[in-house]
């Protein structure tokens, strides 16, 4: 593996009053996809700002491959960035943009050609090479910055939400080359977004932020399946939440008595007590709905009885939403095959909702 | 069909530049190849005296510390001035700073003369100040020479070459800046290599604001320059109304504009590189709308 690792040691960065980020600590491993994910003013961006050496830490040390990094000026960091606006010098072509770093290093003329005509076809860019920066469309654009920050081979590549100034079919796309060029050039990568969807999709491992606090990290798989609290759960997707009192606990599950709903199972993956008031949360994705009682179900599954109070179809999936007691549940429905489905569910139509116990999760414990 | 309106909305600015400038301009280039008449004015016949009048080495020697006086003046205005608006446009209280910097334009120009010579005179404040401190036992000569002439030439100048500046990095994007750290520029560097090229127009305007008023200085150095600032402005005005030579006083005129024009032109042609590729630019955007 290339690149380095790098070692975030209780970072804190308060501007005035303000804590922008608050004791953070994590370790990104050699060649880790990497990301940041957060809603705006959660601190991500000014996390990475420090990576980079444009802020200075209130307190704590990062490290990379264990060298001390908060002493080293921003331009001897073995670390380069791409902005959110791309920051492309507008007074350069597209050829001397991702040259620049190398001109400063007093490269010879030929070495400088060959190497930026390598970085530019691994952006695919082998045109253009004359055009300026303001005659580049928005992907173009993204595909010089990403030239001129790996052209210096750093080996950490720090990205502040690039992808947010294209419109959502090309964030796609550019998005499964940022992996594809990560797979290549095979450098630690640090990947700042608010959008989980771009985060779950590339990244090995995700931490997620918030008011400048890093509550979880894991890979995308575990941050979505076993969210850490209930933010973490709602700002992952959708997802439907619960209040209740504990009335039993075994050793797997426990039952929770929620008001004017009933009771309902839910996997233990933290202690419990008797009495202890939790919240907890199921995916609209893990429920199932039909107009018959399931038949033959095991114990491990909670079923409740309600009626549609709203249908949003949307091509591959429809969205319900279940009135049952007083709470309302989103739950998403795969068309698989729409048309040999059993028919329709239609608006105010009586029905069943029900999901393995495993996929339910207490995310918040307040104990009495 | 649209009509072109153009000339006729140039119409007004046109009349007006033509009567006011570019006629008193050709009058003056006239008289300088007339003859002089007795007490002022000119005679209708054509002489060449205006000209040959200028072959010595007094007034080549004139041309030269003109010349020499508003380089430097520029050099150092311009110097001062990109730190100055560099600061004011990254600042919190831009406006306040702004507003500090229009404020001398309220007092008559004049007045702000003497009032250097208030300062700088023999029995002025910093003579004083530095005999009561003991510093000096009598006072130093400041005025009446070249510095002091290049002093109250950036002091009366700073103002139109900060402005220019200060547009044109208020529009600078100081991502830029970071980016080229990030890519292992040092602070000087990218100062050269991203700022200055960036703010080319702001520059090369407030080079032009300085060193034309400069190259015509006439009031700044008749109050505190010396015989060694005498400047071209100042034996216009003495041929004109002293020694009322006007054909004389017209060619050296006709030589100021010469020289403006040099300078302006030379100044432009050093900038022709980058004024071409903001054409071709445009050019290339616009065929590209067209191809889109």
């Amino acid at each position: 593996m290339k690149g380095s690792e790098i070692r975030v040691e209780n970072v804190t960065k308060r501007f005035g009053d303000f804590v922008a980020v608050e004791n953070a600590s994590f370790e990104i491993q050699r060649g880790e996809f990497f990301s940041l994910l957060g809603p705006s003013g959660c601190g991500k961006t000014t996390l990475l700002r420090i990576i980079a050496g444009f802020e200075d830490p209130s307190e704590g040390i990062i490290y990379l491959d264990g060298q001390n990094l908060i002493k080293i000026l921003p331009n001897e960091r073995p670390v380069n960035i791409i902005f959110q606006n791309y920051a492309l010098f507008p007074h350069l072509s597209v050829f001397e943009n991702v040259a620049f770093s190398l001109r400063l290093l007093k490269i010879s003329e030929s070495e400088i050609k060959r190497q930026v005509e390598k970085y530019l076809s691994l952006v695919k860019l082998d045109m253009h090479t004359k055009k300026y920066p303001s005659q580049l469309s928005g992907g173009q654009k993204q595909r010089v910055a990403i030239a001129r920050a790996l052209i210096g081979e750093p080996k950490v590549l720090l990205l502040d939400e690039p992808l947010s100034a294209l419109d959502a079919k090309l964030r796609q796309h550019m998005l499964i080359e940022l992996d594809s060029i990560h797979d290549e050039v095979g450098i630690t990568f640090i990947y700042v977004t608010h959008d989980q969807q771009e985060a779950l999709s590339v990244s090995d491992r995700v931490a997620i932020m918030n008011d400048g606090e890093v509550l979880q990290i894991g890979t995308p798989h575990q941050i979505y399946e076993s969210p850490a609290d209930s933010f973490v759960a709602s700002f992952l997707g959708e997802t439907n939440f619960l209040r209740g009192r504990v009335n039993q606990v075994n050793e797997e599950y426990a039952k929770i008595e929620i008001k004017e709903l009933g009771e309902l199972f839910v996997y233990l993956d933290k202690p419990l007590k008797i009495n202890d008031v939790v919240k907890l949360t199921i995916r609209p994705e893990k429920i199932r709905i039909t107009k018959q009682m399931p038949e033959n179900l095991p114990d491990k599954f909670n079923v409740l009885h309600g009626r549609v109070d709203e249908v949003i179809y949307s091509g591959f999936q429809s969205k319900y939403f279940v009135k049952s007691g007083k709470f309302s549940f989103k739950v998403y429905k795969q068309h698989v095959n729409y048309l040999l489905d059993e028919t329709p569910i239609k608006w105010n139509e009586d029905v069943f909702i029900w999901w393995n116990v495993d996929d339910g999760f207490i995310v918040e414990v307040e104990e009495e | 069909m649209k009509k072109n309106y153009g000339p006729v909305y140039s119409l007004p600015l046109g009349l007006w530049i033509t009567i006011f400038f570019i006629v008193p301009t050709c009058i003056i280039f006239i008289y300088s190849f007339l003859t002089k008449a007795t007490y002022g004015g000119v005679q209708w016949q054509f002489s060449l005296e205006g000209y040959k009048a200028l072959a010595n080495t007094s007034f080549i020697n004139v041309v030269w510390i003109t010349v020499y006086i508003s380089v430097i003046s520029t050099f150092l205005t311009v110097l001062f001035a990109i730190p100055t608006a560099y600061y004011i446009a990254r600042n919190k209280h831009k406006n306040q700073l702004l507003l500090l910097v229009i404020i001398p334009f309220w007092t008559n120009f004049l007045i702000r003369v003497y009032a250097w010579i208030a300062i700088l005179g023999n029995n002025g404040f910093v003579n004083n100040i530095l005999v009561k401190l003991g510093v000096i036992d009598t006072y130093i000569q400041f005025l009446y020479n070249q510095y002091a002439v290049i002093l109250v030439i950036i002091y009366t100048y700073l103002p139109y070459a900060i402005l220019p500046l200060y547009s044109s990095i208020e529009k600078f994007d100081f991502s830029l800046l970071e980016a080229a750290r990030d890519l292992g520029a040092t602070k000087a560097q990218a100062f050269f290599k991203v700022l200055l090229p960036n703010i080319k127009g702001g520059l090369a305007t407030s080079i032009l604001f300085t060193f034309i008023p400069a190259l015509g200085s006439y009031v700044i150095p008749m109050l505190v320059g010396g015989k060694d600032s005498m400047m071209l402005g100042n034996i216009i005005s003495r041929e004109l109304t002293t020694t009322r030579n006007w054909p004389l006083a017209s060619s050296i005129s006709v030589v100021l504009t010469v020289i403006t024009m040099i300078g302006v032109l030379l100044f432009l042609k050093l900038n022709k590189n980058n004024l071409e590729s903001i054409k071709k630019l445009v050019v290339r955007e616009k065929a590209g709308e067209e191809s889109i």
